[in-house]
């Protein structure tokens, strides 16, 4: 049996008929499950673990890339097949993942095609699509080998599944990740416009294993959390998750 | 109609990276404001824009845009470089000197390309002429010192005969 693992902004009116549907086919596949509502301050590795122990044969997290990073990043540890069953807008791990956006989720989802995952780390919990420092001056040490500076502020974005974009000379720029490294594209800012400031090129650096260091803290998001640090080390973890995704993955 | 709104234009979409090279493989890319310190090595395509301190190895192609620095010794598998390297420069396979290119080091590669105004301190060592040289000259110094050899034994005979 499965568990259901549903995002605490599902509550809204607009997507009760969505789940209604969603809940249809899940009975109609078979594999309708518990339905356990996500609150703020959920501990979603203890709700897996417990979970877990009474004998699911799965967890199935039902939101959107916020929910999914929430979920991930803490029971990642645990020793079961993940599912999603993206709905609403800001779905773009959905996508990569394979996974059609709202009821069409549901056969993917029946068809169990099962695949492990890498995931970024660091200090001491996982990230499922991105990780972002906010512009700071900071220094980068890739694989214990080299070391990457600017003169002043760098932004940092580590990719695990999400793509990068950027824009510039007029034109958007996409990087897909890729699989068994994680990326990392720094933007030192270069100068100021009347509102916002100006960015170089992204640097691209695959790596393993980086540490980053400031002497004053930085802001470090990562699946939609945020924290203030003097010093991170980022890893891949590779194959930390077993998923089941859809055909048209991008990996 | 004094602040009619227009429609912005799409932006177009580019899958990087560069083109020419294969987006499947792992590009590293060091920019114009970035200063690389350190034993600086990637399995990929190498772009360097920006400055490296440090040796640079790869197996796949290596490009140093104009402006661009490497302060140390280089190895991969093909090179386009149109900055400066102050170090010894190693291509398995061809190397492209644009006409910014500054090389203060010794090259060691299979083909050379080299436009003028290109510049060049140092050693070229291409290994196909260095062993067909090398061979001319043991054959030519072999048979020169038998010859030699023989004129200083008739030379020791006559000088012993004389005696």
């Amino acid at each position: 049996m499965y568990v259901y693992l549903y995002d605490n902004f599902l509550k809204q009116k607009k997507y009760a008929s969505i789940l209604k549907m969603i809940e249809t086919r899940l009975t109609d596949f078979g594999i309708a499950g518990k339905i356990i509502r996500l609150q703020s301050l959920s501990d979603a590795k203890e709700l897996v673990e417990d979970e877990i122990k009474k004998g699911v044969s799965g967890i199935v997290i039902v939101g959107n890339d916020k929910t999914f990073g929430q979920v991930l990043s803490r029971a990642a540890t645990s020793e079961t097949l993940f599912g999603f069953l993206p709905i609403g807008s800001d779905n773009r791990i959905a996508e990569i993942l394979g996974i059609p956006i709202g009821e069409e989720a549901c056969a993917t989802l029946s068809r169990r095609r099962k695949l492990r995952l890498d995931l970024g780390w660091f200090n001491g919990r996982y990230f499922v699509s991105q990780l972002h420092v906010i512009p700071s001056e900071i220094a980068v040490e890739y694989d214990e080998r080299f070391k990457v500076t600017a003169k002043g502020k760098m932004e940092l974005v580590v990719c695990n599944l999400q793509p990068f974009e950027w824009e510039g000379n007029g034109k958007k720029y996409i990087v897909h990740p890729q699989d068994g490294k994680l990326e990392a594209f720094l933007r030192p800012i270069v100068g100021h416009s009347w509102f916002k400031e100006v960015y170089e090129d992204p640097s691209i650096f695959p790596f393993q294993e980086m540490t980053v260091s400031a002497k004053k803290p930085f802001v470090v998001e990562a699946d939609g959390r945020q924290s203030k640090e003097t010093k991170i080390k980022i890893k891949l973890s590779k194959k930390r998750v077993e998923m089941v995704v859809g055909k048209e993955r991008r990996f | 109609m004094m602040f009619q709104k227009t429609p912005r234009p799409a932006m177009p979409q580019e899958e990087y990276p560069t083109p020419g090279v294969s987006p499947d493989e792992v590009e590293t890319v060091v920019g114009p404001s970035v200063r690389v310190e350190g034993d600086f090595a990637s399995e990929g395509n190498i772009i360097v824009k920006g400055i490296v301190s440090g040796s640079v190895k790869t197996s796949k192609l290596l490009t140093v845009e104009k402006g661009a620095s490497i302060f140390a010794n280089v190895r991969a598998g093909n090179a386009a470089i149109s900055g400066s390297i102050r170090g010894n420069v190693k291509v398995s396979d061809r190397l492209d000197l644009a006409e910014t290119a500054q090389v203060a080091g010794d090259i060691d590669c299979r083909v050379l390309s080299v436009a003028p105004g290109a510049l060049i301190h140092g050693k070229v060592v291409m290994k196909g002429i260095e062993i067909a040289g090398d061979k001319e000259e043991k054959k030519i110094g072999g048979f020169m010192s038998k010859i030699k050899s023989h004129s200083e034994d008739e030379m020791d005979n006559t000088v012993a005969s004389g005696l």
